[in-house]
């Protein structure tokens, strides 16, 4: 903690004690304390901008060299009801707070690391926290083990998992009329998280898409995902040039939003493209992503394969693109002309 | 440190070798996070060695007085540890991560007396707070941080997903039949099982074992890794009592797949059983299903006579042990019954899972008493008679042949140990004779004999027969519906051939025994009288609680069907007055009687 917040921690720190260490009076009192607790979730929520922080502050303060393995069943069990939506993370900030305050007693870090008591997840009030990082570490283990053997999921399992979970969030941000643009807002700041490792997004956002719909809600989300992404063309356009072939033509197969969506994306890549006379190649002019022509071909050889009747309107489109160039036979002349006598030679390829 | 081992090696407690953790650490260098396929083989190889090694490990830091101490003799321990802590074989592996994490506590000074303690401290705790909470990438870290899933959740999210792929992928199938020139999919099967050796205790990878276990051997690449079935064979025989990982089809192809845990398994049961020699034939029936042994036998001919080599041997190690009869006939009824249940789908003849049994005897053997009219039993049984007598002539015949000696002992034994599989024709043999006429019991009594008494050699059959003649002869007059009150003499004769014999002590009176309580439940004397006859015999001659356990056992055969009696019902009744008398009886009899009186039968 940074030296300005010095006060505010003591502060905070104090309030912890009376809070947490406070509902640990004496057997009698506990016993009835329903109504107590419910006060002091009271409290607790009237902060409850600042109760993320305030976790964190208990793990990292010396407050916690009093806590025994009770206070800290209590911190878990209120870091998961303060969860209800937006503090989803208090948990894990208590967690890694906790792991990195040289305070906390051993005996506590023994318990959290003891693997010699069966495994024991509960979403109940009395979670045993006995072992719960021994768990962890287990679990990433295991799943270390087994990555090799996966090669089965186009997006991995990582992101199938966790393409699930920002499903099952939209789906509550929507289920309520007026929380879509709390989803937005969701999703931009979960973009924005993941900047620096965006590809990984890709496959979490395919692997939504991918998601099967068997409720209107879900459907909602799904659309509502596509919705967004049209908006992002960033990101859109990274998902077009960063997914496997496969996966895109799953997409395009499953979803026809993403279908026009990705077709929209391999025009703009197209009429971005100018014809270099030194390579005798035709050639994106902005970066970001590079795609070459030969693999610009490819992604409308494969969508038109996955979509036939998409082929059609498209072969008329790119003719008259074509004929607005001058409808010159010659190839460097027009982008357009260039893409349907490929695509034409490509289809018809595959198709013998 | 100019003599820091003569302090040390002072003490008591034998110390770890210096140049075994130095071989150890060079280990741990060479696998690495265990990212090659060579260094995850190696790994797998050496897990169970690691673990054992660990626990010295441990064993040593707890007997040291201070981590100090410890760097000073190990000092590359930290090293060692740390390394450890980063190859996923190893924390995968619940004993290995238990053993590694508690010599890290172990090394953790809780007042660090100077600054190496105080370092280590911090090491340690920064160690383990990463092992917790990093995770590989900026965007799996941001996705859980906004999901509002735990991260224990997220992470077991992750691994039964996996697990799911991977039992997807194996369950393809093999895509090139026959062609090894080929990679196929069966390529994945040995390193996948070959991957889950350190995984055969995680209840989430359960399914994906399983899976291992029953896919189908189509093809020559698809097998599994030997280090995974012995893994999984110890994690198992750890964990037979309370079977907590497998699904019981898993389990019947560990069994086809790893003979060692196949025999581990046998011998637990029979273990388990012999041991609670008081227990009921109900509860031996429960305790037999149980262990899914009757089912899988059923289901793979290899595994029931692998399971059958393992009985034959203990009977001929314990072939008086009356306990041991009853298991291998109980089982065997068992099998019986799970087979037939699987009959509609099953190709292979019964010869294929006796094939050393007499085939001519095979069918007859195996027919309940119930599947026939009662009337056919005396001829049925006259005919088993007769092969079996013809058989032990051949073979007392062949007596100076000394080549051919050896297969007529065979024989004899073979058609033995079948009989002692299908003794519900014992029981019927029994209770034919309470109704038999003088001139038919002479084969049924040869039957009865040979069962309990198989050879002369040492087992003086010859000298039994006559015996079991005697006790017919009395019984026929005392259970005689005329006869009231009963002959004194007779019941004497009777009396004096079922009490221990000095000059005949390896003879036992169960032959006897088991006639006279036939008598009683199905003669057609009076049941007051049958009683008294009964309650005098086995007062006397101290067998009560041995004649509890014949009732017991003849009212389950009822009960189970295998002989149905014309007038069951008046049968259950006089068994159940019958059992009632001789238990009060057992009750009224002071401790040092009842032990005195514990015939080992």
């Amino acid at each position: 903690m940074c030296k300005s917040t010095g006060s505010t921690n003591k502060h905070q720190s104090s309030r912890i004690r009376t809070t947490i260490n406070g509902c640990h009076t004496t057997g009698a009192q506990r016993l009835s304390s329903c109504g107590r607790r419910e006060r002091h979730m009271e409290a607790v929520l009237r902060n409850l901008s600042s109760s993320v922080e305030l976790l964190a502050v208990a793990a990292h303060s010396g407050e916690v060299q009093q806590w025994d393995k009770q206070t800290m069943s209590r911190a878990f069990h209120w870091a998961r009801e303060v969860c209800f939506l937006e503090l989803s993370r208090c948990q894990h900030v208590l967690l890694v707070g906790l792991l990195n305050n040289p305070e906390v007693p051993i005996s506590i870090m023994k318990m959290l690391f003891d693997n010699t008591s069966p495994v024991n997840i509960q979403q109940g009030e009395d979670e045993d926290l006995t072992g719960l990082c021994s768990h962890i570490i287990q679990y990433k283990s295991a799943c270390k083990v087994l990555t090799p053997f996966t090669d089965s999921s186009v997006a991995g399992a990582d992101a199938e998992v966790q393409a699930g979970m920002l499903m099952e969030r939209l789906d509550a941000l929507l289920s309520q009329a007026s929380k879509a643009c709390q989803a937005e807002r969701f999703l931009d700041t979960v973009l924005k998280g993941c900047e620096g490792a965006s590809e990984h997004f890709c496959q979490v956002i395919a692997a939504a898409l991918l998601t099967r719909t068997n409720s209107a809600a879900q459907t909602a989300s799904v659309n509502f995902l596509l919705d967004w992404l049209q908006q992002k063309h960033t990101l859109l356009q990274l998902v077009c040039s960063a997914l496997s072939s496969a996966l895109l033509i799953d997409l395009a197969k499953e979803r026809l939003k993403f279908r026009h969506a990705y077709f929209d994306v391999l025009k703009k890549w197209a009429s971005d493209m100018e014809y270099s006379i030194s390579d005798d190649e035709w050639v994106k002019t902005s970066p970001n992503p590079t795609v070459s022509f030969q693999k610009l071909t490819e992604h409308f050889v494969g969508l038109f394969e996955a979509c036939p009747s998409l082929w059609n309107d498209v072969e008329k489109e790119l003719n008259n693109l074509k004929i607005s160039d001058g409808d010159f036979d010659v190839r460097g002349l027009s982008v357009w002309g260039d893409l349907l006598s490929e695509i034409n030679k490509g289809l018809s390829i595959r198709v013998t | 440190m100019s003599q820091p081992l003569v302090p040390l090696q002072q003490k008591a407690e034998p110390l770890l070798d210096v140049q075994e953790m130095q071989l150890w650490l060079e280990k741990a260098v060479a696998w690495g996070q265990a990212d090659s396929p060579d260094a995850r083989k190696d790994t797998c190889l050496h897990l169970s060695r690691l673990r054992d090694f660990l626990q010295q490990l441990l064993t040593h830091i707890h007997n040291t007085s201070s981590t100090t101490e410890t760097m000073k003799r190990l000092p590359v321990i930290g090293q060692f540890l740390g390394r450890l802590c980063w190859n996923h074989y190893v924390t995968a592996d619940a004993t290995s991560r238990r053993l590694l994490f508690q010599c890290l506590w172990g090394l953790y000074s809780e007042h660090p007396s100077n600054a190496v303690e105080g370092k280590a401290n911090q090491w340690i705790r920064k160690v383990l707070c990463q092992l917790t909470t990093e995770e590989d990438d900026t965007a799996t870290q941001t996705l859980v941080k906004h999901m509002g899933v735990p991260t224990t959740q997220y992470h077991l999210k992750v691994l039964r997903k996996m697990v799911a792929l991977v039992q997807e992928n194996i369950g393809k199938g093999c895509s090139l039949l026959g062609d090894l020139s080929q990679r196929c999919s069966c390529d994945s099967i040995l390193a996948a099982s070959e991957a889950c050796v350190p995984l055969v205790t995680c209840a989430e990878a359960a399914p994906l074992i399983g899976a291992l276990l029953q896919r189908p051997l189509i093809c020559a690449r698809a097998a599994l890794s030997e280090d995974f079935l012995d893994a999984l064979s110890s994690a198992y025989s750890s964990f037979f009592s309370n079977c907590l990982l497998l699904e019981e089809q898993a389990v019947v192809s560990m069994w086809y797949h790893s003979l060692s845990s196949l025999e581990e398994a046998v011998l637990s049961l029979l273990e388990s059983v012999l041991a609670n020699t008081g227990s009921t034939l109900h509860r031996l029936e429960q305790q037999l299903a149980q262990s899914l042994l009757p089912k899988a036998c059923a289901q793979h001919c290899s595994i029931f006579l692998v399971v059958n080599d393992i009985f034959r041997s203990i009977l001929k190690q314990l072939e008086g042990n009356e306990c041991v009869k009853s298991v291998i006939h109980t089982f065997t009824n068992r099998f019986v019954r799970e087979l037939s249940l699987l009959q509609p789908k099953m190709s292979i003849s019964l010869k294929a899972f006796f094939p050393q049994s007499p085939q001519n005897l095979l069918g007859p053997l195996l027919t309940q008493p119930s599947e026939m009219p009662q009337e056919s039993w005396r001829h049925h049984l006259n005919w088993l008679s007769g092969s079996l007598q013809r058989l032990t002539e051949e073979e007392e015949e062949d007596e100076d042949g000394s080549s051919t000696r050896l297969e007529g002992h065979h024989k004899v034994f073979e058609a033995w140990f079948l009989l002692v599989q299908c003794a519900h024709w014992m029981q019927a043999t029994a209770q034919l004779l309470v109704t038999a006429r003088p001139e038919d019991c002479d084969p049924l009594l040869r039957l009865l004999t040979f069962y309990h008494h198989p050879t002369n050699r040492g087992h003086h059959r010859a000298q039994q027969l006559v015996r079991a003649k005697d006790a017919w002869d009395h019984l026929c007059p005392l259970f005689s519906v005329l006869a009231c009150p009963p002959p004194i003499d007779h019941l004497q004769s009777l009396v004096a051939l079922l009490s221990p014999n000095p000059q005949q002590p390896s003879l036992a009176p169960l032959s006897v025994l088991d006639l006279l309580v036939n008598f009683a439940v199905f003669s057609q004397k009076s049941l007051s009288g049958s009683t008294e006859i009964l309650q005098t015999v086995v007062d006397r001659t101290g067998l009560v609680s041995e004649a509890v356990c014949v009732l017991g056992s003849l009212e389950l055969r009822l009960n189970g069907g295998s002989c149905l009696s014309s007038d069951s019902n008046r049968v259950h009744l006089r068994i159940k007055a019958l059992q009632n008398t001789l238990t009060h009886m057992y009750a009224a009899q002071s401790p040092a009687e009842k032990q005195a009186h514990t015939h080992p039968l």
